[in-house]
């Protein structure tokens, strides 16, 4: 009659750990404050990358593409998934430098991937800048439609019996004396439950805080342009990033800025991005940012300049200090689980999250070990 | 009413999509924009998130303020890259 787990949060995150439970029969009860995907997943630009180091974030998104590639024919919608592969930009020697490093430890790895020289690239992607030192081709990304890959994930847990409960936010959670997960309260009622999964995102930190953990998650803001639809030949690769993208990861202060262009395989929009900077929770849309950003675009695709944009927006990844994120179960409260802090790698890395969370709930051996996911990591000091 | 009837021109959203999507248990015109592409094209919602509100408000029961979209998007209307990227320029190229 009650639900074994309540899962809160109904973004990528969320939807993944409710299928991947309801598929070995976990009675799944998600409660998710506003509609499904409406945090981070709604932001973002589908890109299923698997370039990021250090080595546990490579082997997760590694994973987390080879059941892309299942899911894709399991869910009950088109999630317009494709393996596109993706080119990076090497602006200076310098650049090209580190990224042929990057592919070294790639192929170490078993991943296929290329550097290239300036003709090479050229000859790849003919309408990119000349004046740029080289690049690197990654032939194993792909790209997801994030709010159809989060639907879609959800619709399925639903046919399993999973319950989708939207537009209702958890106002507390219930510990028994031992400190062991009693209860959900929500703005529509109590739900009894043992387990509770914190797939809550850039929200996270409010509901660590009601069973009186830490939960070091904050807001990490980025803008998007959308253009109007362009004919397929403008780019060959459906993501195009400059070598530098990774270093924005890093960055402390300020606005941190990286081309990054892709564009819809299906539809023929263009997303740019991106941007990075800590500015609480404010989603609104600085105009100075847009123009540095899109300009920074232009310089290596010069021919944007005549494409219209219909829309820019902002959304919020959730930052962990250490850029990993948290997958874990957590030793002082009995049966409270969390999956969150992904910051911009979120979709690349949901399905592998979910079954993560699922194998850690259900007692099975995890795929990946977790030890450099546990929250407990922040509190050795 | 046919199904088959265009209520997104720009995207070509029938109201056949727009009936399935809520009967999957959407209540807002933002979740169909999600699911189903309707308002995501050239004209931004213009035309059709006024009558994705108001068959929302019908199928649904809800007020029509509930159901339009809490936010419009910047720019109002289409604008080249190149001029984004170049405010100066911009107001530069109006002095003769």
């Amino acid at each position: 009659m009650f639900p074994d787990v309540v899962i809160i949060g109904g973004g990528i995150i969320g939807c993944s750990c409710a299928y991947y439970l309801s598929r070995e029969g976990v009675k799944v009860h998600l409660v998710e404050k506003g509609p499904l995907g409406s945090g981070a997943s709604k932001a973002g630009e589908g890109h299923i990358c698997l370039w990021e180091q250090p080595e546990i974030n490579l082997r997760l998104e590694k994973a987390s593409r080879i059941l892309y590639d299942t899911l894709s024919n399991e869910l009950p919608l088109d999630i317009e998934y494709k393996r596109t592969g993706s080119v990076a930009i090497a602006e200076s020697p310098a650049d090209l430098r580190s990224l042929e490093q990057t592919v070294r430890l790639l192929q170490a790895e078993g991943l296929s991937c290329q550097l290239l020289n300036r003709d090479e690239i050229a000859e790849l992607e003919p309408n990119l800048a000349r004046d740029i030192a080289g690049g690197a081709l990654f032939p194993e990304d792909a790209k997801v439609q994030p709010m159809l890959a989060t639907i879609a994930l959800a619709q399925a847990a639903k046919k399993n019996g999973a319950v989708i409960q939207t537009f209702t936010e958890v106002t507390g959670i219930e510990l028994s004396t031992s400190k062991a997960v009693v209860a959900v309260n929500t703005t529509a009622g109590r739900i009894p439950t043992k387990a509770v999964v914190c797939a809550a995102g850039v929200w996270s930190g409010a509901i660590g805080k009601m069973v009186g953990l830490d939960i070091p998650v904050i807001p990490r803001k980025g803008h998007i342009v959308v253009t109007e639809p362009v004919p397929n030949n403008v780019i060959n690769h459906k993501i195009i990033l400059e070598a530098g993208y990774m270093q924005t990861l890093g960055a402390e202060g300020g606005v941190a800025i990286a081309a990054n262009i892709q564009q819809d395989h299906l539809h023929g929009e263009i997303l740019l991005g991106s941007t990075r900077e800590f500015a609480g929770f404010d989603c609104s849309v600085n105009p100075d940012v847009i123009e540095a950003m899109v300009a920074r675009n232009i310089r290596f695709l010069p021919c944007l300049a005549g494409i219209h944009a219909i829309r820019a927006y902002a959304g919020l990844r959730p930052y962990t200090p250490d850029l990993l994120p948290i997958i874990s179960e957590v030793d002082t409260v009995e049966g409270f689980y969390v999956a969150t802090g992904h910051e911009g790698i979120g979709i690349t890395m949901g399905p592998i999250t979910g079954k993560l969370i699922s194998q850690l709930i259900t007692g099975q051996k995890p795929d990946l070990p977790l030890k450099q996911l546990s929250l407990s990591r922040f509190n050795q000091t | 009413m046919e199904e088959d009837l265009l209520i997104c021109r720009c995207e070509e959203v029938t109201l056949k999509e727009i009936l399935e999507a809520i009967k999957e248990g959407v209540r807002t015109v933002d979740e169909i924009k999600r699911r189903t592409r309707a308002g995501m094209g050239l004209c931004q919602g213009k035309t059709c998130f006024r009558l994705i509100a108001r068959i929302l408000a019908e199928q649904t029961g809800q007020p029509i303020e509930e159901v339009l979209p809490p936010t419009s998007r910047p720019p109002v209307r289409p604008v080249a890259l190149g001029i984004l990227a170049s405010t100066e320029e911009e107001e530069g190229s109006d002095v003769p």
